[in-house]
């Protein structure tokens, strides 16, 4: 059998390109693949830069309670199954919201694994800013931007309680039900 | 005598919250001495401090963000050491051992690295997260508190806090931005808030 010596140049070119090829190949199959693996199903997780966070702040005439956290930080995760517990107790008489300062790369994964963990139903937002250092002073003065914090205000959107670090369950409870009680004044101040 | 009660009762809230706030840029941090990690030996401030200052700084052996930082918080120590800066680390938290702490300063930390057992240290200077920094002069004037760089990650970072009020500094200029916040990790104190 005669085999004429273009076959062979084709045949050697047509593998020579299909060995370059195949990493392209193999790579863009990969892709989608492996972050449709690592994305989870969960609560939605809002980005936010400083003016979101400024727009969160801003009373709507109910009490609210912000919460700064990160899944990397151990008491924040600690904390958050009575964070829940809190939202459900007073669920369209306060509202719950947290903030998360996790990396952005983590929006899809992480944050809302570990949401869905602790059946968190809040809205729930990750931060990102260039200048982290204007946002924690937007939020508390005397903040140093340690993890968790805890920032309750009433209707009138006054901080009513503010609470760096771990808070205590019945502590929280009791400073959300004075809120509760509060009469609601006309001017907003948040 | 109620006036003379009123301005005593008012001395004291002011004292109360001044010692909560800890100490303020252009105030002078007390020398200290605190038992370095691995060593038990005590050393204090003015023994480790360089010609041109120091940096005490607030760090913690498992605290996710201080693990991001201790390639770049080497560099600059490593960077402004010859220039009469020195870097003391302080571990503050309750919740690691000094076994642990000493073993993880030995591994990632190219500085002294003392311990704060009860935390009185980070109580008295206001110290609430790790890490964080302050920067004296060879006064012990503090010039600079809080964040080392704007960007935890360390891939999109456009302001040096740390470096800059360095170099203003040994420029012979004021540093323009004294105080600087950054997210970090709480410190675990002994004693419960």
């Amino acid at each position: 059998m005669f085999i004429s010596s273009s076959f062979y140049r084709k045949t050697a070119l047509c593998a020579v390109f299909a060995f370059v090829m195949m990493p392209t190949v193999f790579a863009q199959k990969a892709k989608p693949a492996a972050s449709a693996a690592l994305k989870v199903a969960g609560p939605q997780v809002t980005q936010i830069d400083i003016e979101g966070l400024k727009k969160l702040l801003k009373p709507n005439g109910k009490p609210l309670l912000i919460n700064f956290w990160a899944t990397w930080c151990d008491p924040c995760r600690e904390e958050f199954p009575d964070l829940v517990k809190l939202n459900g107790e007073y669920k369209g008489r306060v509202d719950f919201i947290t903030v998360s300062l996790d990396d952005l790369d983590d929006i899809a994964t992480l944050v809302p694994k570990f949401l869905r963990e602790v059946k968190a139903e809040m809205p729930a937002y990750l931060l990102k800013t260039p200048d982290e250092s204007a946002a924690i002073t937007l939020v508390a003065k005397d903040w140093s931007g340690n993890l968790p914090l805890t920032v309750l205000y009433n209707a009138a959107g006054e901080p009513a309680y503010t609470r760096p670090g771990k808070f205590q369950y019945e502590t929280l409870k009791d400073e959300v039900e004075k809120v509760v009680m509060q009469p609601s004044k006309a001017t907003a101040k948040r | 005598m109620k006036k003379a009660a009123f301005l005593l009762t008012a001395f004291f809230a002011l004292a109360i919250a001044g010692s909560a706030q800890g100490i303020a840029v252009g105030a002078t941090m007390e020398n200290f001495s605190l038992p370095m990690a691995g060593k038990g030996t005590m050393t204090s401030l003015n023994e480790q401090k360089g010609k041109n200052g120091a940096v005490v700084m607030f760090l913690s052996a498992q605290c996710p963000v201080v693990k991001g930082y201790i390639e770049r918080i080497n560099a600059v120590a490593d960077d402004y050491k010859a220039k009469g800066i020195t870097f003391i680390g302080i571990n503050s938290n309750a919740t690691e051992s000094a076994e642990w702490v000493a073993s993880d300063a030995a591994q990632n930390f190219r500085f002294p690295m003392l311990i704060d057992k009860g935390n009185k240290l980070a109580d008295k200077l206001g110290a609430t997260v790790t890490p964080e920094a302050y920067y004296i002069n060879a006064k012990n004037a503090l010039l600079y508190h809080g964040a080392i760089d704007n960007d935890r990650s360390g891939e999109n970072i456009t302001d040096t806090y740390l470096r800059t009020a360095f170099d203003q500094t040994l420029a012979g200029q004021k540093v323009t931005n004294t105080r600087k916040n950054a997210f970090g990790c709480s410190i675990k104190k002994a004693t419960v808030q």
